[in-house]
């Protein structure tokens, strides 16, 4: 195989997602591709985790529908993610003999005909490791074994974690390994390994989860000072940024509440240096009306919202894509912003940088839409890719022409006002949350609020303009279309080319710029499209519902293909979508 | 050439005032311009950030960089800008609404971080902008429009809170006495650290032209017999329930600030690692 699925499925102590860990480290350093998505129940320890890993030499743009290979610690723990893992039929399925779960109990759906192997992981790590806590290390030595994955890399990465500190960890996992390397050839007959032919291309890859994409890339763009309050799953935004914005001259506030943490960047960014906050939904919902007041004192901002499973409380571990109408619509008034994107882990690095770009430019709020599933994986990343897009990022200041005669919120053609920075004589001005004249200054009149209110909305249609926010996959001419946003492009663009290896003519329409709408760009993806379904994980349909009442250019044959998240989008269910709807098509066409 | 010499004409701007004829506030104002003269503060090197209330409009009074921010969040602008800039002055002000109850979270929280910023509380006891609710600060059994029926609350006491999270400077002045209020305004600018400066400021339109004459017969101006270094006596202070104590009533020195553990965060991760660029972050990702 070219292309391997593998889970671990464990309790929280079980060191499943280090095992995972190692094993996509392994495969970037032989230069595969690689993609690990985490999963794992509420509690904070002992609770049920998995890693799933998919591993290939082409690029990976999904989880991957069906696992290959398993590895059970317990099948207790196994059967909370029946959801989620899938086995391919004749998946090898390792399990610990330690577990007691009569085989006919077993979890695993008989005419799958998987093969069942007992491994004593939990025996061989506490009877001759003598460290019980090693079973995970074992198990990745049988792993790499039946898989064929690089051993001395999957060493080297084990070195680079404990090597330095802790040099007795690190002999005793190298042991570990090399124990359920042996336990393979002398116990299991050949034959039995799920071989993994792919080669690397040898040029070692980065490893990067989304959460920490986004955060580079904003020290990146420039950011100096970032405010943020603990909340799942963007917490490690401010942990990554915590840890490393200190070398680039900046700083960090874990602040009191969520609101806290939104006006630290506004008062930063006032203060004229770049600034971002981060959170997910419930947090989001919360910094809305200080976004509202970026917004009308023309404030640059970049918040993140890593989007969980709502409403409310919803699953705060699991994606959702249904945070679209708060992005677009949060926040009382008539709200000037811009919301962005971010389809993949390379994306969360270049949306943050875009992020910036636009918020300095514009002098407005940028919110960009990640979510868990983008967040909390970990992908293989080529530098390259990276760093591809450039842009300049700077705020217009006011120049001593503009001191002159001040005016902060000048009507201009751009709808863009110099902007005067704190520490600059001659700029003194009030701002405020209050519609205001040209200086700054309060006002109730409805005519100027008529006027401040096309002055900011001038900014719009110039963002909708700007290039590069509109990517497409798939056949360029094809009649058909499948319009999807953010993390769902992966599925997407994995379905796209099966259909197009079953000879469907398809392409994947995939805005990177959500609003304002880039009406141009789509109306040229979209020409000649006679049919298109919306493809999103929002049980309500928001992107479909969005993209009906803010842009005019959808062909009349459009569809939505809706549901609620939790459950990562699978290729299938998209392949399924795109062949119904090229079969509709295909009658249209001969009616 | 003498640089000239900045007065409190310089520190007013063309901002039509909103208040209340009689209004404490003016007292305030006058002060803060005062204060800014004393100091020389150039205008363009001061920020005052002001929440949402009557007594918040005052960020535009002042020729500054002025921010009449968002209900209750002025310190967290405040110290946002201050860590961002913190060459520059940073003033924060607000009535007792936005500061004591709307932001009473960040309130408990600045001081905790102990930014280098003034924090200016216009206490009238009551919403004034809303027209006459009752306040935090409002007196149990009072009479307002939202407690037809008097007060059932006890008040919040700023001053022993502020004390108790451990604030680096206290101290309270009255709008009615601007010469005196200046010279706290000064000394909790220099002041190296969070200073609270509540200011008993009255309400006339709510709560009458007489809350005036009720701070003069109860205001007591703290003497030398006070020490400021001396928190139990500090504490004290702020328990006195039939004067109102005016003065500087806490202040230590030598706190580390937001701003202070943030440069120095800066300097020892330079010194455990030097970054050429952004770019090289990359580094640790392999």
């Amino acid at each position: 195989m070219r292309d391997v699925t593998l889970a671990i499925a464990g309790s929280g102590g079980d060191g499943v997602i280090t095992a995972g860990d190692f094993i996509v480290q392994a495969a970037a350093r032989k230069g595969l591709h690689a993609f690990m998505l985490k999963s794992y129940g509420p509690q904070i320890r002992g609770g049920e985790s998995s890693a799933r890993i998919r591993i290939s030499d082409r690029p990976i743009y999904s989880q991957g529908d069906f696992v290959d290979f398993l590895v059970v610690f317990s099948w207790k723990d196994f059967n909370r993610f029946l959801d989620e893992i899938q086995l391919r039929k004749g998946a090898v399925v390792l399990y610990d003999e330690a577990d007691t779960t009569p085989p006919e109990e077993f979890p695993v759906d008989k005419g799958l005909e998987v093969e069942l192997i007992a491994v004593p992981f939990k025996k061989m790590a506490s009877e001759e490791i003598k460290v019980p806590l090693t079973k995970n290390m074992v198990a990745l030595g049988v792993i790499a074994e039946l898989l064929h994955l690089p051993l001395d890399a999957i060493k080297d990465a084990v070195m680079k974690k404990f090597g330095k500190r802790k040099p007795e960890a690190a002999q005793v996992n190298l042991e570990a390994i090399d124990l359920g390397k042996t336990w393979v050839s002398e116990n299991l007959p050949q034959g039995t390994q799920v071989v993994l032919e792919a080669e690397g291309s040898g040029e070692p890859k980065l490893v990067m989860t989304g959460d920490d994409a986004v955060a580079f890339g904003a020290i990146h763009a420039g950011v100096k000072v970032f405010a943020g309050y603990p909340i799942t799953p963007a917490s490690p935004i401010l942990e990554f940024l915590s840890k490393w914005l200190p070398h680039f001259g900046g700083s960090v506030v874990q602040t009191e509440d969520e609101i806290a943490a939104i006006t630290y960047a506004i008062g930063a960014s006032w203060a004229g240096k770049q600034a971002m906050t981060a959170s997910s939904g419930p947090g989001i919902a919360l910094k809305q009306e200080a976004f509202g007041l970026a917004a009308m004192a023309e404030i640059p901002l970049v918040v993140v919202n890593v989007q969980r499973v709502g409403p409310s409380t919803g699953i705060p571990s699991k994606s959702e894509q249904a945070d679209l109408f708060q992005a677009v619509g949060g926040t009382h008034g008539d709200v000037p912003r811009v919301v962005l994107a971010p389809s993949d882990v390379e994306d969360n690095f270049q949306v943050a940088v875009e992020a910036f770009y636009l918020a300095e430019k514009y002098q407005l709020p940028v919110m960009i839409l990640t979510d868990q599933f983008l967040g909390e994986r970990s992908e293989t990343v080529e530098p390259e890719v990276l760093f591809a897009r450039k842009r300049v990022i700077s705020r217009q200041l006011a120049s001593e022409e503009d001191l002159k005669d001040y005016k902060r919120y000048k009507i201009t053609d751009t709808g863009v006002s110099p902007m005067a920075v704190p520490g600059m004589a001659g700029g003194q001005h009030v701002i405020s949350g209050l519609e205001h004249h040209e200086d700054g200054r309060p006002t109730s009149s409805g005519t100027l609020h008529q006027i401040m209110s096309e002055k900011r909305a001038r900014k719009l249609p110039l963002i909708a303009e700007e290039s590069g926010f509109v990517r497409i996959y798939g056949d360029e001419d094809a009649e058909l279309a499948v319009l999807a946003w953010g993390s769902s492009k992966g599925a997407v663009r994995e379905a796209i080319e099966r259909a197009q290896e079953e000879g469907i003519k398809v392409k994947a329409i995939v805005p990177q710029l959500i609003y304002p709408v880039p009406n141009k760009a789509l109306d040229e993806a979209l020409r000649g499209v006679k049919r298109a379904v919306v493809v999103e994980l929002s049980f309500g349909a928001q992107f479909y519902r969005y993209l009906r009442a803010y842009y005019d250019g959808l062909p009349k044959e459009t569809y939505s293909y809706a549901r609620s998240g939790a459950n990562p989008l699978l290729v299938s269910e998209v392949l399924e979508a795109i062949k119904e709807h090229a079969a509709a098509l295909g009658s249209l066409q001969e009616a | 050439m003498e640089p000239v010499k900045l007065t409190a004409k310089d520190y007013k701007t063309s901002v039509p005032i909103v208040w209340c004829p009689g209004c404490g506030d003016f007292g305030v104002l006058n002060a803060m311009q005062q204060a800014a003269a004393e100091l020389q503060l150039p205008p363009e090197n001061l920020m005052v950030v002001s929440g949402i209330g009557c007594s918040s409009r005052i960020a535009g009074y002042i020729n500054s960089y002025g921010f009449n921010s968002i209900h209750g969040r002025a310190l967290p602008i405040a110290a946002g800008a201050k860590l961002a800039r913190p060459e520059l002055t940073v003033w924060a002000a607000g009535g007792d609404g936005d500061g004591y109850s709307i932001g009473t979270n960040h309130f408990v929280h600045t001081i905790r971080r102990n930014p280098d910023i003034t924090y200016i509380v216009m206490d009238n006891h009551i919403y004034g902008l809303t027209k006459g609710q009752v306040s935090p600060t409002t007196p149990h059994g009072d009479v307002t429009k939202s407690t037809p029926q008097g007060n059932p609350e006890r008040p919040l006491n700023p001053l022993a809170l502020a004390l108790e999270l451990g604030a680096t400077f206290i101290a309270q002045g009255f709008s009615g006495n601007v010469k005196h209020l200046r010279d706290l305004i000064v000394q909790a600018t220099q002041h190296k650290g969070f200073a609270l400066l509540n200011v008993k400021s009255p309400c006339v339109t709510f709560r009458g032209r007489q809350e005036f004459n009720v701070i003069r017969e109860h205001g007591v101006y703290l003497d030398e017999s006070h020490d400021p270094s001396d928190w139990n006596q500090a504490h004290e202070v702020t328990q006195w329930t039939d004067k109102i104590p005016l003065g500087v009533i806490y202040k230590v020195e030598g706190v580390p600030t937001l701003e202070g553990v943030a440069a120095e965060l800066q300097q020892k991760a330079l010194e455990r690692r030097k970054f050429e660029s952004a770019t090289e972050l990359i580094e640790v990702f392999h």
